[in-house]
This record gives C-alpha cells, sequence and structure tokens, in this order.
C-alpha cells in the first residue's frame, strides 16, 4: 500500500547516511533521528465542533470548550485551534450567570473564560462548513482563522459533540453528518496529505458507529458509546438549570486537567477514561488504522503542541559552506559529539512545588522564661517541700 | 456528688462532640453572636498561618488575641477541639469547688441574726445540690456549648476567670493576682474584679475596711504590688515571644479603641456606626467609662458582701465590654444559682426570662432579614440588641435589689411591722 512508501520518507536521510562507512557516526546518527521522528510530527492542531443549538444543550457547548480550554492549556495556540460552537450559552438571555459557562456544578471551572476565540458560530456550524474546513476547500476569501492548515506533518485532534444515532450526527436540528461521509473526507485528507496523524474523539448517543466507516491510514478514534447505547449527560446544576457535561467528557476533562506538557501519559490511559461504572455507556475506541503501538503514543502528542528542545552553547557559523559528505571518512576516529534533546521543562516539579515552608517555633528564651514562672508559681503555692521530692 | 457531676460532664462533653463532627460547627463558627473580632477562631488560624509565613500576626486587622494565645495555640491547634472541651471542663470543677466553699461564709453568719428571718437563710441541705446546679447551668447553657462549638477563645477568658475566683475564694492571694493578671493581660476589663478580690482577702483577714487603717492600706499596696509585678511580667514575657510591641496596640489598643465595628450583641456598634469622627472619641471614653464606672459606688455598697459583688462587676462587664458574645453571658449565667435564695424577692425574673429567650431566638432570625433577605435593616437587629442588653441589666439590678432586701429582712426580721403591731410594706425608692 502507499502509505509503507509514505512512512518511510522520513527514514531517507537515515538510509543515507547509513551507506556511510563511518558506523559508529551512524549509530549516533540513529539515536537522534530515532528520537526526534518517535512521533513524527512537528505541528499539533485541534478541530473542535459542537454542533446543537438551544438552551437545552448546553452541555454539549460546555464538552467543547473544555476540551478547548485543556488543547489550549497543554500548548495549542488559537491559530492552530478551529473551534466550531453552534449557540452562544454564555450570552443566552436564559443564562443566569452571564458570560460564564460552568462545567461542573458548584461553579468550580468556568470554561468560558477570558480569551474564548470560537471561529465558527451559531449558523456558521454547518455539514458543509465542517467538510470544507476538514478538505481545505474553502473558498480564496476565507480568513486564516477559519481554515483547517494542517500538513503531511501535523497532527489532528477532532472533538465532535452533539446529539447523533446510528451512523450520523445531526448538525443544528436541521441536518446530518453520515459515517461514510465522514469516512470519505478523512481519506481526502490522506490523499492530499493534510495530516500525520488524526485523533477522531466524539461524544454523542450511539458514537461508536461514526468510526465504523473510517478506512483511511492513522487514524485512531474514540468514541463515548456504542451503537445501541445513549452517551449520558453528568448532573444537573440547580441553579443554572440544566445538565453542564456529558459524563465522557467529563471525565475525560478529568482526566486532562493532571496532564501537563512534560506528562508522559499514553493513549491507553486514555481508553481507559470513563469505565462503564462511571458512564453507563461503554466508551470504545478503534486503533486498527493506527500503525503505532497506543502505548507509545503520548497524550500530548494529540492534545498539546510539544516540541523538542536541543540546547547548545556553541556558536553555529551560517556563513561557511556546507563541508561536503565525503570528508568523514578522512577522519578514522570516533566522533564522540552526542548530541540529545533537552528534556521538556520540568512542568510537574514546578505545578506541584509549594513555597517551603519554614514553621515558625516561639523563642527559647521565652520557652524558658514562661515555665520558670510557672514553675515559681508553682511552688510558692504548693510548699517548697516538693522540691526535694522530683529532685 | 461527683456521680451527677461526672454524668453531667459526659452529657455535655458528648453534646459538644456531636455538634463539633456536624456540619453545624462551621454555621456555628461564623455567627456574629457567638465569636467577636477578638474571640474568633478563624481570626487565632489566621495569625498562626501568617506566622508560618513569617509575617508578625499583628500586622493588618486579623489577630487580636495576645501572644500567650500564640504560644499556645503553636502546639495545640491541631487540637483545638479537645482544649476548649478541657477549658470547659475545668471551668465547670472550678465553679464546683467556688460554690462549695461558700457554704462555711453562710455557717458563720448563722448566728447573727433574728430568729424569724432564719428561714431566710439557706440550710445545708438545700446548699448541697448547688455545685451541681452551677455545673449545670454551665455545661447545658445553649450559650456556652455554642461558644465552645464555636472554639472562640471566650472559653479560655472564662476558664482564667473561674480560676482566679477559685483562687480568691480559697484564699490564695498570690495565685489570686497572677490570674486576674492573666484575665486583664487577655482583656482588660477584668481589672475591676480587682476591687472584690481585696476585699474579700481582707474580710478573710479580718482587715477593717476603713480607709485610715494602716492595715488597709498595706494589703492594698501588696495586692496592687502582686497584681502589677505579674501584668509587668506577662507584659515583657509577651515582647519577647514575638520581639516586637505591636501586639499593644492590636490588642488593647482594639479593645478600648474598638476600630471594628462588626455587629455583635453589644452596645458599641450601631453608634459608633453612626456617629461623626470628631465626637468619636468623646463617645468612646464614655462607653469605656462606663464599664469601670459602677466599681466604686457598688464596692461601697457591697463591701461586706464581696462575692456577691463579683457576680455584679462580672455581669457588668459581659454587658458593657467592647465586644460581648454569648459566652460572656454564659459566665455570669453559670453564678445564678449560688444566689437561688434570692428568688423570694427577685421581681421581673419572668419578664427577664422571657426577653432574653425571645431576644436570642429573634438574633438569627433578623440577622437572616436584615443580611441575606435584605428585607430588613441594622435597625431591626440593634433593637434586639437593644433589648438584649436592656433585659440583662434588668436580670442584674434585680438581683442586686433582692440581695439587699434580703439583708434589709436578716437584720430586720422578714415580716416588717410598724411601730403599733401593723404590717408595714417596704418600698423602694
Amino acid at each position: 500500500a502507499e502509505w509503507i512508501h509514505r512512512f518511510s520518507l522520513p527514514t531517507c536521510p537515515l538510509l543515507a547516511v547509513l551507506h556511510n562507512e563511518n558506523t559508529n557516526f551512524i549509530r549516533i546518527i540513529v539515536s537522534i533521528a530515532g528520537q526526534f521522528f518517535s512521533s513524527g510530527h512537528t505541528n499539533n492542531w485541534a478541530v473542535l465542533v459542537c454542533t446543537s443549538r438551544f438552551w437545552f444543550n448546553y452541555r454539549h457547548v460546555a464538552n467543547t470548550l473544555s476540551v478547548y480550554r485543556s488543547v489550549k492549556r497543554l500548548g495549542i495556540p488559537d491559530s492552530h485551534i478551529v473551534l466550531m460552537l453552534a449557540d452562544d450559552m454564555a450570552c443566552n438571555h436564559r443564562n443566569p450567570k452571564p458570560a460564564t459557562v460552568f462545567s461542573h456544578k458548584n461553579m468550580e471551572l468556568n470554561v468560558y473564560g477570558d480569551d474564548v476565540e470560537v471561529d465558527y458560530r451559531g449558523y456558521e456550524v454547518t455539514v458543509e462548513n465542517f467538510l470544507r474546513v476538514l478538505t481545505g476547500r474553502l473558498p480564496p476569501s476565507t480568513p486564516r482563522s477559519k481554515r483547517l492548515l494542517s500538513d503531511d506533518r501535523s497532527n489532528i485532534l477532532i472533538y465532535l459533540t452533539g446529539h447523533g444515532g446510528n451512523g450520523f450526527l445531526k448538525f443544528q436540528d436541521s441536518e446530518e453528518i453520515s459515517n461514510v461521509e465522514l469516512a470519505d473526507a478523512f481519506e481526502q485528507m490522506w490523499q492530499k496529505r493534510r495530516y500525520n496523524e488524526l485523533l477522531f474523539i466524539i461524544d454523542t448517543c450511539q458514537g461508536a458507529s461514526m468510526y465504523e466507516r473510517f478506512y483511511s491510514p492513522n487514524i485512531m478514534a474514540l468514541a463515548s458509546s456504542q451503537v445501541g447505547e445513549d452517551s449520558l449527560s453528568h448532573q444537573p446544576d440547580l441553579a443554572i438549570g440544566v445538565h453542564l457535561m456529558d459524563r465522557y467528557t467529563f471525565y475525560m476533562l478529568e482526566f486532562l486537567e493532571d496532564i501537563h506538557p512534560a506528562s508522559k501519559t499514553n493513549m491507553n490511559d486514555l481508553f481507559k477514561v470513563c469505565p462503564k461504572s462511571q458512564c453507563v455507556s461503554t466508551p470504545g475506541h478503534r486503533t486498527d488504522l493506527f500503525l503505532r503501538d497506543p502505548g507509545s503514543v503520548l497524550i500530548t502528542d494529540f492534545f498539546g503542541s510539544v516540541r523538542k528542545v536541543e540546547l547548545t552553547m556553541d556558536a553555529i557559523n551560517l556563513t561557511d559552506p556546507i563541508k561536503q559528505m565525503e570528508e568523514n571518512p578522512v577522519n578514522g576516529e570516533e566522533q564522540k559529539e552526542v548530541y540529545s534533546y533537552a528534556d521538556q521543562l520540568p512542568v510537574s516539579e514546578i505545578i506541584h512545588q509549594k513555597p517551603k515552608q519554614k514553621d515558625w517555633h516561639p523563642p527559647d528564651g521565652f520557652i524558658l522564661g514562661l515555665w520558670t514562672l510557672i514553675l515559681l508559681v508553682f511552688f510558692k503555692t504548693y510548699g517548697i517541700k516538693h522540691l526535694k521530692h522530683i529532685f | 456528688m461527683a456521680a451527677p457531676l461526672t454524668l453531667l460532664l459526659i452529657v455535655a462533653v458528648t453534646i459538644r462532640a456531636a455538634l463539633f463532627r456536624s456540619s453545624l460547627a462551621e454555621l456555628i463558627a461564623e455567627r456574629v453572636e457567638v465569636v467577636s473580632p477578638i474571640t474568633a477562631w478563624k481570626r487565632v488560624v489566621e495569625g498562626l498561618a501568617l506566622l508560618d509565613l513569617g509575617v508578625s500576626p499583628y500586622s493588618g486587622d486579623v489577630f487580636h488575641e495576645t501572644p500567650l494565645i500564640i504560644y499556645m495555640f503553636h502546639f495545640l491547634v491541631d487540637y483545638a477541639e479537645i482544649t476548649f472541651m478541657v477549658s470547659l471542663n475545668k471551668n465547670i470543677i472550678l465553679k464546683h469547688f467556688v460554690v462549695e466553699f461558700r457554704k462555711q461564709k453562710f455557717a458563720l453568719e448563722a448566728d447573727r441574726y433574728p430568729m424569724d428571718s432564719l428561714e431566710l437563710i439557706r440550710s445545708p441541705k438545700e446548699m448541697y445540690y448547688i455545685p451541681l446546679k452551677v455545673a449545670m447551668f454551665y455545661l447545658l447553657n445553649p450559650f456556652t456549648i455554642l461558644s465552645c462549638v464555636a472554639k472562640s477563645t471566650c472559653g479560655l477568658n472564662n476558664a482564667v476567670l473561674a480560676l482566679f475566683f477559685l483562687s480568691t475564694i480559697k484564699g490564695n492571694v498570690l495565685l489570686s493576682a497572677i490570674f486576674l493578671c492573666l484575665a486583664t493581660y487577655q482583656s482588660i476589663y477584668p481589672i475591676t474584679l480587682c476591687a472584690p478580690a481585696m476585699l474579700y482577702f481582707m474580710q478573710r483577714q479580718y482587715i477593717p475596711v476603713n480607709f485610715r487603717r494602716v492595715s488597709f492600706w498595706w494589703f492594698i499596696v501588696q495586692y496592687l504590688f502582686m497584681y502589677l509585678g505579674s501584668l509587668f511580667v506577662l507584659i515583657c514575657l509577651s515582647f519577647f515571644l514575638l520581639g516586637s510591641w505591636d501586639y499593644l496596640p492590636s490588642v488593647y489598643g482594639f479593645i478600648l479603641s474598638v476600630p471594628d465595628l462588626t455587629p455583635n450583641i453589644g452596645l458599641f456598634w450601631y453608634f459608633f456606626a453612626e456617629m461623626f469622627e470628631h465626637f468619636r472619641l468623646f463617645f468612646l471614653c464614655v462607653f469605656q467609662i462606663n464599664v469601670f464606672f459602677y466599681t466604686i459606688p457598688l464596692s461601697i455598697k457591697l463591701k461586706e458582701h464581696p462575692v456577691f459583688l463579683m457576680f455584679m462587676q462580672l455581669a457588668v462587664i459581659s454587658i458593657f465590654k467592647s465586644y460581648p458574645t454569648v459566652g460572656d453571658v454564659a459566665l455570669y449565667l453559670a453564678f445564678l444559682p449560688v444566689w437561688s435564695h434570692l428568688h423570694r424577692f427577685l421581681r421581673n425574673i419572668f419578664l427577664v426570662s422571657c426577653v432574653l429567650l425571645a431576644c436570642s431566638v429573634l438574633f438569627p432570625v433578623l440577622w437572616h432579614l436584615w443580611i441575606y433577605a435584605g428585607s430588613a435593616n441594622s435597625n431591626f437587629y440593634y433593637a434586639i440588641t437593644l433589648l438584649f442588653n436592656v433585659a440583662q441589666i434588668l436580670l442584674v439590678s434585680d438581683y442586686f435589689y433582692a440581695f439587699l432586701r434580703r439583708e434589709h429582712h436578716l437584720t430586720n426580721g422578714l415580716y416588717l411591722k410598724r411601730k403599733d403591731g401593723s404590717e408595714a410594706t417596704l418600698i423602694l425608692k
């Protein structure tokens, strides 16, 4: 299949070096290349879609905004996020707490915040617009913020939520997208080299039906419920009057809140989010189209934007002509320059570091003085004869 | 006597433990009637937290308790509930002993009075149950339960005052001076209890209360020396705890100048909220003098009855202090059974008890209406505060009247007769 060739492209420089006679040099380059190309992507995108409108579908907007929040927090910038919300809940006239969208009752988390950038809003969220965003077939007048400008090295996260059924997802209560259409859209993306790897998450009723028809490579899919099951919502908030989140996304948000850019959590943990005991529905996933083992795929490969950084103290002279590769065999000795990529910032330590609290202790003079006085009073009251029993 | 007392203790501890563990504890801990800016537990914790962060707890208007409290709670903050319960029980045991020692005073007086007033003297059988009644009045008083569950330091204040009573009645001059000094160190007002303490000792040691006698002045000098000396030592010691004098304006300056006008069951807040700055100092002096003012006249009148004087002073302090709470009220209410023999002379007891009950119930109601529902305002709450204080004052003055009347009857016989033998009535002019 053509995707085998596709995968070998990054290994071409590797193969070129392998032809070199100096085997030690090769060994080092292999290790660097392996480290750099282990995930295969160089940029991250996210397409987050909420397909339902009306006030009682508050939870779908909250779902999408929670994922938006996590994705932004982990490093994907607004320019790489396409956020599509079919209705405005924060400024809805039925919202008793205007300008907020809460994800948990007791108002623990306002996912609307101060810097939410919605790219497609209200009636702009249609099946046609969604498919055009995915495939890139937008009119030339479309602004950059409304385009998915991904390339063949992009990892894309696609999150859909709303009302769905067996094989379809309802948009705006007036039209549907079927699973076949979606699979074809992804195949278009593959043929146009618009993604490196795709993670597809859907939180609707009978969500697993939406990924049944995928046939393009490098797609991993998760759904909140199997065919024939309903995806249920989490608790209602009595002050706001609606259900605030869906169960699957609620527990996924809880899971994601613990992730930080340096996390090594992998996809197998994401598959375990929201078991049947919490979700009532059975979440499902599909990994057969995915090349890598899910255990080696980091959450931050899709949800965050984690870059590899190499720190160097040397100055690199860019004006010198590039030396030819043939000059290397002259140098017979081992080249011991090992470059290694710096670890990500130790975010976990920084996050969990509390200021070291020095406990206050009363000064010794005070304690001494106080207890001497107490003892003196005691002996004055009860007589000096007790002293000889003590000492 | 030990068995009923133990039972009472167990019941009281159970009630408090049950309330500590329930969700009511937080609710009670923030009620303004139960905690004041001086005694609130939240402020103690805040002060200790500030100390752990390296900041003086007296910076900012958070913590207004004395450094010795810091020292004590530094070690006991995790065991706060137990500490308060222990201090409470100590309180009880002390009062218990206090009352027992009162009995001997009555024995002394018995042979001085005419025959028909003998029924006014209490028999030892009646007096046997008074310690238990005092313990019951204190332990099972809803005010004390609320105060203990809120972990307000008022409980510690009460404990120190009870220790003072105990040492005074037992006759130990040094301990009495020291405990009084501790009580004054915590809140300034117990200084007025110097007078009854001194009078009591003088009576015990048969020193006549006569301005011309040297022994009178000599005893006063002795006592004041011990008292002021220990006060000085305590203040210097507190300086060494934190290394600075800024606890003085935070504690004593706060009590005297009343900057915090959070509503409470006292009289200060409303007045000072509506007062112009120009007159503030004047009215501050007036209100504060009100507490200390009654010492001299009462001492002159009650110089032969220092224990009753102590009770009166305690009541006056609890009513007129700058930040009263229900814990202070409970302290002097606990002593009422000691004067149960005055019941036949009390005139307003029904009114007073009804008003006190009604006001206690109305406090949270009007607070809710004012703060939460917004359908009342501060005048409602202040009206109830006023009524509560008026009822307290009426109670105290009623007991005073009854006491004096009993004294009159003791010397002049119970059934008063005019010179021609017909029945006479006693009118208070």
